[in-house]
């Protein structure tokens, strides 16, 4: 079955088909079994409907009820009276204020963090501050620049001591195991 | 209507403070996430501790370019989390320890720490992608690294 004729179908179910085309619809159904259970399934659908919505009643007529809405949206734009909002005078001043706070707040923002990922490198941000902490080692610190690498190389004092006097000894290791 | 009109403006309070919120930690401080490496280096082929494991090639010849070593070997490998201005420790070894504390800049404090007492401590900006080592001689002509690495940055 094409989607017309389940629309079809649908709108015989539904009663809305005019004589001929109805009759035609009926001995579809009657002859084809997909039609047919197209057919039940709608009617048990619409028992379901109809059976479970739940009916809301409004307690004055609809044209008594309509006719009240219409006439206070009349009664408020003749009087030029908006529905109170919480647009009091501290209200308004509080968002006058706040919509260019809330765009500098934004400005700031975005500039943090441009500053932060995007400003070049300073020499004062390169800066690196060393210190000895052991009166037995020394250090040399260099950067590898290539290599993305700063490199602090610690070693004994005594071991500049024991080259100077030519008797090296291997180091002992005092930091790794 | 008015009415409809004051509905779609933006809640500008809320806003703000949304956005204040947001940028707030941008403009503070940074949690680092920091790998810490204890390396051994030497110009044999295997270490003779089974346990070592070789660097991966990237690091390798990292390493190769500035020391002289021609492999490699992982003794210890930590990844912590060092809070904004908090610190955190790296027990590279029974002897090796590393404190690394996060300052103003953002900056790190390197703390070298041998055998209990401090022996070094270095104060620099750590970059994405920059490893800050520190070097040392070992017994026939080997040499131990710390290799200080920040993954990431939040």
């Amino acid at each position: 079955m094409n989607g017309d004729l389940m629309l079809k179908v649908q709108a015989w179910v539904d009663g809305e088909l005019p004589g001929e085309e109805a009759r035609q619809v009926e001995a579809l159904v009657s002859g084809n079994k997909e039609a047919a259970a197209l057919v039940s399934e709608l009617r048990l659908t619409r028992g379901f409907l109809q059976g479970n919505e739940t009916a809301l009643k409004v307690p004055d007529s609809p044209e008594f009820y309509w006719s009240k809405i219409r006439r206070e949206i009349e009664r408020l734009d003749a009087s030029g009276q908006s529905v109170p909002a919480p647009s009091s005078a501290l209200w308004a001043a509080l968002r006058r204020f706040m919509v260019p706070a809330s765009g500098l707040a934004l400005v700031m923002i975005v500039a943090a963090l441009s500053f932060k990922y995007f400003s070049p490198a300073t020499f004062e941000d390169q800066m690196v501050e060393v210190e000895n902490l052991s009166e037995e080692m020394s250090s040399i610190s260099y950067r590898s620049q290539a290599d993305n690498m700063f490199v602090v190389y610690l070693y004994a004092k005594e071991q500049t001591k024991a080259e100077d006097e030519s008797q090296f000894d291997p180091l002992d290791d005092l930091l790794f195991q | 209507m008015s009415d409809l009109s004051s509905r779609r403006r933006l809640p500008w309070p809320v806003v703000t403070a949304i956005l204040l919120i947001l940028g707030s930690p941008v403009l503070t401080a940074a949690i680092l996430t920091i790998e810490a490496k204890l390396i051994w280096a030497t110009d044999e082929s295997k270490s003779p501790d089974a346990n070592h494991t070789p660097v991966d090639p990237v690091t390798a010849d990292r390493l190769r370019k500035t020391f002289k070593w021609k492999n490699y070997f992982i003794v210890k490998k930590m990844t912590k989390e060092v809070p904004s201005r908090g610190s955190a420790r790296f027990d590279l070894s029974k002897k090796c320890t590393v404190e690394i504390k996060e300052l103003e800049g953002p900056r790190v404090e390197v703390v070298l720490i041998g055998e209990g007492k401090p022996v070094h401590r270095a104060v620099k900006p750590l970059n994405k992608g920059e490893s800050f080592v520190y070097s040392g001689d070992d017994k026939n002509e080997t040499a131990w690294f710390v290799m200080i690495t920040d993954l990431e940055q939040k």
